[in-house]
Parts: structure tokens; sequence; C-alpha cells
């Protein structure tokens, strides 16, 4: 008896008689739901934790700073910089050479004098704060490549990002709705407000009052998180550069909120190959010169912790697929000493024993075939369900929903892994059946 | 004892992979067939140095009071089972000489079994159970179908081809038995009680088709029954008692 024909026998043996293969089934897929959705959950809580981690941004990112390295900090993911020291375009091409670097792009901030709209929110926004809007204050503005915001640590939370080219768009971080005594969770209440900034200048010959200021009027098209460096308003890189451009030519050193920059760029941040290149990557860049800081160490330890909650997670699972397996063989076991004359008919009319060791092979996998891919679509639903209840919490908080991880190859294992175990569960009884003496079949003491 | 001598000489020269005669049913010759059972440590003989000659083709009813070991022959003829000792011989092939593989070929090709009960695979249409026979000799998917539905329509049964056993009577039952039994014109037919469930109309229309199917295919067939009339049918009638074979 070919494969073949075993399967069509063992197919009609146990879909036919569902009704008593429907425990085991069951069991197989109970187990291989709670696999398939602990792991699903295991793995999208992963992905998670490290876009938190990462802050929008790729997972391998380092922030440099216009600053030498302070000897002592060199391996702290949060490295307190040393002196300042400029950092220019060649700094930046020595860096974007380096081995493991995917990307550089610089990142240029101003300090800026801030006037808020009154009132600070869009006209058709339902509920007004009632807030004191100050008259202004002073604020850093991040300038950056917006085209290559993908490589930068910004997550959008509202609106759109600023486009690349334009000298009147900006986006604010939710700092800045803070600081107008705005609720973060509504970052719609800002957008197409108009915000007038102006970059400083100290003129030596105004005497008392030597502050002058570049005027301009920009519209909040996005609200953002961003971590490329400090500053509650990010914008394309060339609004920062011509507002620190302007303050550079001061011609006194001002007073408090703000001091001429010298530096072409106040950091960089440096995409490396890998998690793996992190390290290295920082110790060139260290010998080049300049402070560098990437949770490194946080991702590493959180990698960890991850890790062990998979294996225990999927510990679980398994443990729960063997029970299944036991429970096949017991089920195998008990239907076999139902079917002794069955199997003596069958080598009565001349099944070989490995015939018998086939079909009941092939049952056995079956019922670890169709409970694992019922199981495995349970999980998968059980999983999506825990994922929209954990969004709705999300979003009421405020935060950003998550994707849910579900990957083809947890799918693929949960079927396979099931099918496998039920082979390995029925080995025994298959054997038991094939070695059952043909005359059974006389259906005798 | 001359019986084991002639059967050894048998032996020596018979040939496994002598082809059987085709279009024939098998010659049987039993010399000295001794079988016994074991249970709660105490041997029990069932049978006892037994001979039995069937010509090919024959026709033999056997009878016998319950326990008499009627089943444990046709195991024994059937290849179920080796013997214990003695010589049992099923056209070309020596019982004895054979085991595993070798005895599946020889019941697969050569032996038609129609037991008390049925026999069905409860999970298997009528005409799947036929077919199995076809699977096991190896027979290609698309004759085997077609073959399988000659044979229930011989039986008349085309009209239930896809029943369950268990939507069928049990005179139906045996009818497909017989059908699957018969797929691969095996040269000996053992029926062992096939009319112990039926009533008399039905167990009359099942022997009468294990006869006609008798007639047409030539095959020896060996049939038990407790049913004096049925068994007089036979051309030759034995009795088992105290594990021989007597003329009844
Ligand atoms: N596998 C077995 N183990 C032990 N005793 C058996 C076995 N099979 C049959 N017997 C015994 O052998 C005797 C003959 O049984 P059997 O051949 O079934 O008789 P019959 O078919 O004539 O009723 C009975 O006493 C029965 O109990
Ligand atoms: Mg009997």
């Amino acid at each position: 008896m070919s494969w073949r024909d075993a399967l069509a026998l063992a197919r009609k043996g146990v879909t036919r008689r569902l009704g008593r293969a429907f425990l085991t089934v069951l069991s197989v897929a109970l187990a291989a739901a709670l696999l398939t959705a602990l792991l699903t959950i295991a793995q999208t809580g992963r992905t998670e934790v490290l876009r938190q981690l990462a802050k929008g941004g790729p997972l391998a990112g380092i922030k440099v700073v216009a600053a030498a390295p302070d000897p002592a900090q060199i391996a702290n993911d949060n490295a307190r910089p040393g002196p300042p020291k400029d950092l220019g375009d060649d700094a930046v091409r020595a860096i974007a050479g380096l081995p493991e670097v995917d990307s550089v792009v610089p990142v240029v901030t101003s300090r800026m004098i801030f006037l808020p709209p009154d009132p600070p929110v869009r006209a058709d926004t339902p509920k007004q704060p009632s807030a004191k809007v100050p008259r202004f204050f002073f604020e850093t503005m991040v300038g950056v490549d917006m085209n290559k915001s993908s490589l930068l640590p910004v997550t959008l939370l509202a609106g759109r990002l600023p486009s690349a080219e334009s000298l009147t768009e900006v986006a604010v971080t939710t700092g800045y709705l803070e600081r107008l005594e705005l609720n973060p969770l509504e970052p719609e209440a800002v957008l197409g407000t108009e915000l007038e900034m102006g970059s400083p200048r100290v003129f030596e010959s105004l005497g008392d009052q030597p502050l002058r200021a570049q005027w301009q009027r920009t519209v909040i098209v996005g609200v953002v998180a961003q971590e490329a460096a400090p500053g509650q308003v990010l914008a394309p890189i060339q609004q920062a550069t011509l507002g620190r451009d302007w303050t550079r030519q001061s011609d006194a050193e001002p007073e408090g909120d703000f001091s001429i920059p010298t530096s072409p760029y106040s950091g960089l941040v440096v995409v490396a190959r890998g998690l793996d290149s992190i390290g290295k990557v920082r110790t060139q860049i260290t010998r080049i010169g300049y402070s560098t800081s990437a949770p490194e160490n946080l991702i590493a330890s959180v990698q960890r912790y991850l890790r062990v909650i998979e294996i225990v997670l999927a510990s679980i699972g398994a443990i729960a697929l063997v029970i299944a397996s036991l429970g096949i063989a017991s089920a195998l076991l008990a239907a076999i000493r139902e079917r002794r004359r069955e199997i003596g008919v069958l080598k009565a009319i001349g099944a070989r024993d490995r015939d018998v060791l086939r079909i009941f092979l092939i049952e056995a996998s079956l019922i670890g075939a169709i409970g694992g891919a019922v199981g495995t679509l349970a999980g998968a639903l059980i999983a999506q369900a825990v994922g929209s209840v954990v969004n709705g919490y999300l979003i009421g908080q405020g935060l950003l929903p998550i994707d849910l991880d579900l990957s083809p190859l947890i799918i693929a294992g949960g079927v396979i892994g099931s099918t496998v175990l039920a082979f390995a569960a029925g080995t025994v009884p298959a054997r038991r059946a094939a070695r059952l003496p043909a005359k059974e079949a006389m259906g005798v003491v | 004892m001359p019986n084991r001598a002639a059967c050894r000489l048998r032996l020596a020269s018979v040939s496994l992979s002598t082809p059987r005669p085709l279009e024939s049913g098998l010659a049987i010759e039993v010399r000295g067939l001794t079988h016994s059972y074991r249970s709660d440590g105490r041997e029990l003989r069932v049978l006892g140095d037994l001979d039995f000659n069937v010509e090919p083709g024959g026709y033999t009813s056997i009878t016998g009071a319950s326990g008499a070991g009627k089943t444990t022959l046709l195991t024994l003829l059937g290849g179920l089972e080796p013997p214990h000792a003695g010589c049992v011989q099923v056209g070309s092939y020596d019982l004895r000489l054979l085991s595993g593989d070798d005895l599946a070929a020889y019941r697969r090709s050569s032996v038609g079994f129609v037991f008390q009960h049925s026999g069905l695979l409860e999970t298997l249409t009528a005409l799947e159970n036929v077919e199995l026979a076809f699977t096991l000799s190896g027979t290609s998917q698309r004759r085997r179908r077609h073959k399988a539905k000659t044979l229930l329509s011989a039986v008349g049964l085309s009209e239930r081809a896809i029943h369950q056993p268990a939507q069928l009577s049990g005179g139906e039952r045996q009818r497909v038995a017989i059908a699957r039994a018969l797929a691969n014109r095996p040269g000996l037919v053992l029926a062992d009680e096939p009319t112990g469930n039926l009533d008399e109309a039905s167990a009359e229309r099942v022997v009468a088709l294990l006869e006609e199917l008798h007639a047409t295919s030539r095959c020896t067939l060996v049939l038990i029954t407790h049913n004096p009339s049925i068994a007089a049918r036979a051309d030759q009638r034995l009795l088992l008692t105290g594990g021989k074979l007597t003329p009844a």
C-alpha cells in the first residue's frame, strides 16, 4: 500500500469518525492555540518594546554631540559629554566612512524666541483652554533633513512632518503643548496654528538693549515625539541653519538664554549596521574625538529579559503540546484496543505490518495537523482579540496602538510542530497496531 | 508417522516462487495438523493430528459444536496464524514456510475471507470496502474503482455503493464482504459462519451467492456453518469433533 493510499484510508478513518477523534483534536488545537497566542504576544511585545527604545528611529541609532568625549563616560548609554568641540563636514565624512556605519544625519539647533498665537489652538477646536499663554519664550529649534526622518528618532503623533524644503512649516513636540498648558492627548488642536519666531542677535552698538531678532512666520503642521536633539520645535534643517547663522553674527557675547554657536552642526544621528556594531562604532567615533550616546546597554539587557520571557512562554506552550501529544498517544492506544478486529481484517485481506503502521502514523499526524491548523488559527484570533483590547487601552491613554506581529513562521511552526509531535506520539500505538496478530480478524477470544 | 514424512518430502520439492495455477481453485492438503492455545498457563489443544483434503475447486462444509475449533482451522488455512505442528499445503504454498510479508502476500492473492461479522471497515463505503482489496493488491487507481463497481453489481448492490456498513442490513453487509473476498480472484474462499447473524431469507441469499460465485470462479470454497440444511449442500461434508475432521 502506497503512502498515498494509506493517506486516503487514514483520512477517511479520521474525518468519518471525527466525533471520536474530536476530544483529541480539541486538545491539540487548544495547545496549538495557546502556543500561537503566547508566541505572537511575546513577539509583538518584543517588537513594541524595542520600538519604544528606538524612539521611532532605527534601533541601532547613535547620537553624536559637538563635544569631546569624556574618558570616564565612554561606555555609558547616556554619556555625559566633555568640553564643546566643533563638529563639521570633515567629522561627518570621517564618521560616514567608518566600515560599520550605515548612515549619518546631521542635526543643527538654534535658540530662538517664539511668539505663540493667542489662543494657541485652532478656531474649530471644541474646548478652548483657559490657560494663560506666555507672550514669548526662548526655545531650541531642531533642524534636520526631513527626507531622512526614518533614520531619526522621530515619531509623528499628529498631522505630518514639515516638507523638506519648506521655510514656513514646523512641527512641535508635546513639550510645546505642555508649555502652553494644552492637553498633550489632543495634539490635533495646534495643527494649522501660526507660530512666529525670531533668531536673536546681539548688536553691541545698541547699548542697553542690544538684542534684535529676525522674525519669521511659520505654521505648525505636525506634532512629534523626537530625540534628535533637545528642543520643542522640529524644522527642516535650512530654517535652523538660517537662524543660527544670524545669531552667529552677534558682535558681543549675550547673557542668559542663549550663546553664540560656533559648531557647524550641533550633533549627528549615526545609524550602525546592526545592534552588534553599536559598540564598535561608538569606540571609533570616540577615537575620532566626539562624545556619543546610544541605549546599547539598555537594549542588550531588555533583550535578555525579552528572551527569558519568550522562553518561558514558549515552554508553557510546548508543555501544552507535549501533553496534547500524550493525549494523542493514549487516545490512539485506546482506539487500537477497540479496533483490534478491524486491524485484523486489514491484515486478513492482505495488508502487511508496514501498511498498518503507515495508516496509523498518518492518522496520528492528521489529528495533529487538523488540531494544529484549527488551533493556530484560533491562537491567531485570540492574539488579535488581546491585541485589540490592548490597543483600546493604549488609545485611551493617548498612546500609539501596536501592530500585531502575526509571524507566518509562528503559524507554519504551529501547524508543522503539532503534526510532527502527533506523528511522534503515534509511533508507539502504530507499532502496536502493526504487530497485532492477523487472527484478531476472526473476532474470537 | 508416515504423514509427517510425506509432508517433509513435499517441502523439499516446493519452491516458494511457484506461481499458482490461474483460473482454478487451490487444492488443500492438511496432514497431522496440531494446534493448541495457552491460556492461564494451561495448554488447550484444539486441533490434534488433523488430516484434511479438498480437491481444487471443491466445495466443503464443516460443522461442529461451538468451541470445536472450526474458526481455528480457518485461521490456519487462511494463513492468519502459522500452524504449531503438521503440514498445511494450499496449492503450491506450504504455509509452514511462510511468515510476515510472504504470509500477507498469500492472503492477499490467494485467500478470500468472509467472516461471521462482515469485517467491513466502518469508515468506508460499500464501494470503498471492495476497492480496499484492490488497493492492497496494488491495482491502479483507475482500474480499482471500475472493478469494485463491477463486483458490487455482481452481488446486486450497485445501488448501495455509497452507503457505509452501518446503513446496510446484515445480509447486504455479507454480500459486500463476499464481493471484497472475491476481488483478487482468490483460489480459496474461507467463510466462517457467514450466515450466523442472518435471518433465514438473507442467509439463503448469501449462501446462494457464495455458491454461484464459487461455480463461476471455480475457486475452492470452505464453508463453516451451524445450519445443517446449508451444510448439506456442499460436495464434501465434514464434522469437526475432538480436534479431528470426520465425514458428516
Ligand atoms: N486466542 C485464543 N486463546 C486461547 N484460547 C482460544 C483462542 N482462540 C480460540 N480459543 C479456544 O479454542 C477453542 C476453539 O475455538 P474456535 O476455533 O473459535 O471454535 P469454533 O469456531 O469452533 O467455535 C475454544 O475453546 C476457544 O475458547
Ligand atoms: Mg467460530
